[in-house]
């Protein structure tokens, strides 16, 4: 039974530079269900972090249609664009990127504020993901005094805290060690198991290799769609 | 997110950049605190000339001899017989020479009616009025301005002691307080009857005082007065340089006026730095939306919509302006306390100088974030989340 919270039709999206048109994503048709684990794999210039902004609802399609959780994206103006990734999209980057001048906490409890949620809930909400990812002891400590390995871990709660559709990870081992990596990747899996799609971007084929399908992506099509362990 | 919340992430990087907040404020510090000083000044000025006039009394008409005998004390009594007249009183003056035995000087010596002080009531530093003088009430007494006294020299001691007027004994009976009264200070006052016998001007008379019951009677007063001096010296209805007649509360109009005027002219000055202290702030702002774009990217990322990005940096730029202007109101309300204390005039903290420090500096945090903020709102996200 299908349950597809990406749908991907016929998409292309070109970039205008200078004068010239860039085609960065060339007609691509993908469909992720719901509760998958998927990795898009490709080098740069490939056209991942094109589908990733997509996905992301962070940009629009030139032409062709991109659902995402069954919505199209292509009419939506910045607000509604805005909501729809509010409610579907939990974002991980590969810098961490967690607010400057921010404890763990309200770096988690920024996006239920976003959605208008009282701070004393999205408090309660924040507290509860944090002591699940094993950072309870550290909920008012600003990035500065937290590792690699943590930030990531907070980065992940912040992206697990609204109950998202999918979790959008954009190299988010990049930036660690291997070690620390392979836990963010268990962890990762680990909420896979849980029920929740996730969607890996990376150009690293040993980390693509940990999802059980892998999209790989050249010159803007889909090269080719693998399932399965490797 | 709330508003309040929205506040919080504004007011927590203005507290995490503190010394650049600081500095950020500086220009509309300055600007506030320049604007109240310079009010308070004007205030305290304008307070001290209309104290001053006022020692004359509000309800005053003054009429004075434009040539040395175009009025006289038979004008006087006249006038002093017109309805609604409360107190009138004569003056005559003269420049002349006064002397201890040591010393002697230049003053102007006045003549006035009995009624003078009565009117005037100007404050006594030493002694008595003319009237009620304790010594021999002859009519040789004198009673000195600040001013003259102070040429002389004269002391407590010399009360009831003789000094010289024009070469002929006076005994004197009082000396006037500095601040007594606009333009008392370098005269000295004798009795009509000593002056005439001075001056040897009788029966012709420098002014006349005409004092209405209210102050609301002035102006009818003041046209009675005008009609029965051009019946008395068949004057037409055309102007006449004969005399001028001044009206006390006109006199005070006329400088408020140009206290108003020149306090306007301060404040649009102290304006201009309050102007460029929000550029500065404007500056600041831009140059701390290009740094935070990745912020921003992020922000908008997990769910900031663009108005929450607008609200942020413009409540951030509001916050700096008040803050901005809550210490420069305090700073120049202090600078104001010590320049009244220079000054000499009472120190009060007005509500309309408070209410427009606050105003002011809250419309230029609008005016000057409007701009950055809306360019923090309107940077896409993904070039945002891509700025490095």
């Amino acid at each position: 039974m299908a349950n597809p919270v990406v749908e991907l039709e016929n998409v292309r999206r070109e970039y205008l530079v200078g004068d010239q048109v860039t085609v960065a994503l060339d007609g691509v048709d993908l469909v992720i269900e719901r509760g998958e684990f998927v990795a898009i794999v490709g080098p740069s210039g490939s056209g991942k972090s094109t589908m990733m902004n997509l996905i992301g609802c962070l940009d629009r399609p030139s032409s062709g249609v991109v659902k995402i959780a069954s919505d199209p994206t292509s009419e939506l103006n910045d607000n509604q664009l805005t909501s729809l990734r509010s409610k579907a999209i939990g974002f991980v980057f590969q810098q961490f990127q967690l607010l400057p001048n921010t404890t763990a906490i309200e770096n988690v409890m920024a996006p239920l504020l976003y959605q208008g949620v009282s701070s004393k809930q999205a408090k309660l909400t924040a507290t509860e993901i944090l002591n699940r990812l094993g950072l309870g002891e550290r909920l008012n400590f600003d990035r500065n005094r937290l590792s690699g390995g943590q930030q990531q871990r907070v980065a992940i709660a912040r992206a697990l805290v609204a109950s998202p559709d999918i979790v959008l990870a954009d190299e988010p081992t990049g930036a660690l060690d291997s070690k620390t990596g392979a836990q963010v990747i268990d962890l990762l899996k680990e909420l896979n198991k849980e029920g929740r799609t996730i969607i890996l971007i990376t150009h690293d084929l040993e980390i693509a290799a940990s999802a059980p399908r892998r999209v790989f992506l050249r010159d803007g099509l889909i090269e080719r769609d693998e399932r399965g362990a490797k | 997110m709330k508003l309040l919340g929205t506040a919080r992430l504004a007011l927590n990087r203005i507290w995490a950049t503190k010394v650049r907040s600081l500095l950020t404020m500086l220009g509309v510090v300055i600007g506030v605190a320049a604007i109240v000083a310079l009010t308070s000044i004007v205030d305290g000025a304008s307070q001290g000339i209309n104290k001053s006039l006022a020692t004359l009394g509000t309800n005053q008409l003054n009429i004075t001899a434009m040539a040395p005998d175009a009025l006289s004390e038979q004008d006087a009594y006249a006038l002093a017989d017109l309805d609604g007249v409360s107190v009138m009183f004569v003056q005559t003056q003269n420049e002349g020479t006064i002397a201890t035995e040591d010393k002697r000087v230049n003053a102007r010596l006045v003549g006035v009616s009995a009624e003078y002080f009565e009117a005037v009531k100007p404050d006594i530093a030493l002694g008595s009025y003319l009237s009620d003088s304790k010594f021999a009430s002859s009519a040789k007494d004198v009673v000195f301005g600040a001013d003259a006294a102070n040429d002389l020299g004269l002391t407590a001691s010399m009360l009831g002691q003789s000094v010289k007027l024009n070469g002929q004994d006076f005994r004197l009976v009082g000396v006037l307080d500095d601040q007594a009264g606009f333009g008392t200070s370098g005269r000295v006052y004798v009795t009509l009857d000593s002056a005439r016998k001075l001056f040897s001007q009788y029966p012709y008379v420098s002014s006349i005082v005409v004092q209405a019951e209210t102050p609301e009677a002035v102006d009818a007063l003041q046209l009675a007065t005008d009609k029965l001096l051009r019946e008395r010296y068949g004057l037409g209805t055309e102007t006449d340089a004969r005399y001028t007649i001044t009206n006390q509360a006109s006199l005070i109009a006329a400088v408020s006026s140009i206290t108003d005027t020149l306090g306007l002219l301060l404040t649009g000055i102290a304006g201009i730095s309050l102007v460029v202290g929000g550029i500065g702030i404007m500056n600041i702002m831009l140059v701390s939306v290009r740094e935070r774009t990745r912020e921003i990217g992020v922000r908008r990322a997990i769910g900031a919509k663009q108005s929450n990005i607008l609200t942020q940096f413009l409540i951030e730029a509001i916050v700096l302006s008040l803050a901005g202007g809550v210490v420069g109101l305090i700073l120049g309300e202090i600078a104001a306390y010590f320049l009244a204390i220079i000054g000499d005039w009472v120190f009060s903290i007005q509500l309309e100088t408070v209410l427009l420090a606050l105003g002011f500096s809250l419309v230029v945090g609008v005016v000057f974030g409007v701009w950055p903020a809306r360019t923090a709102a309107k940077l896409e996200p993904i070039d945002a989340l891509r700025f490095e």
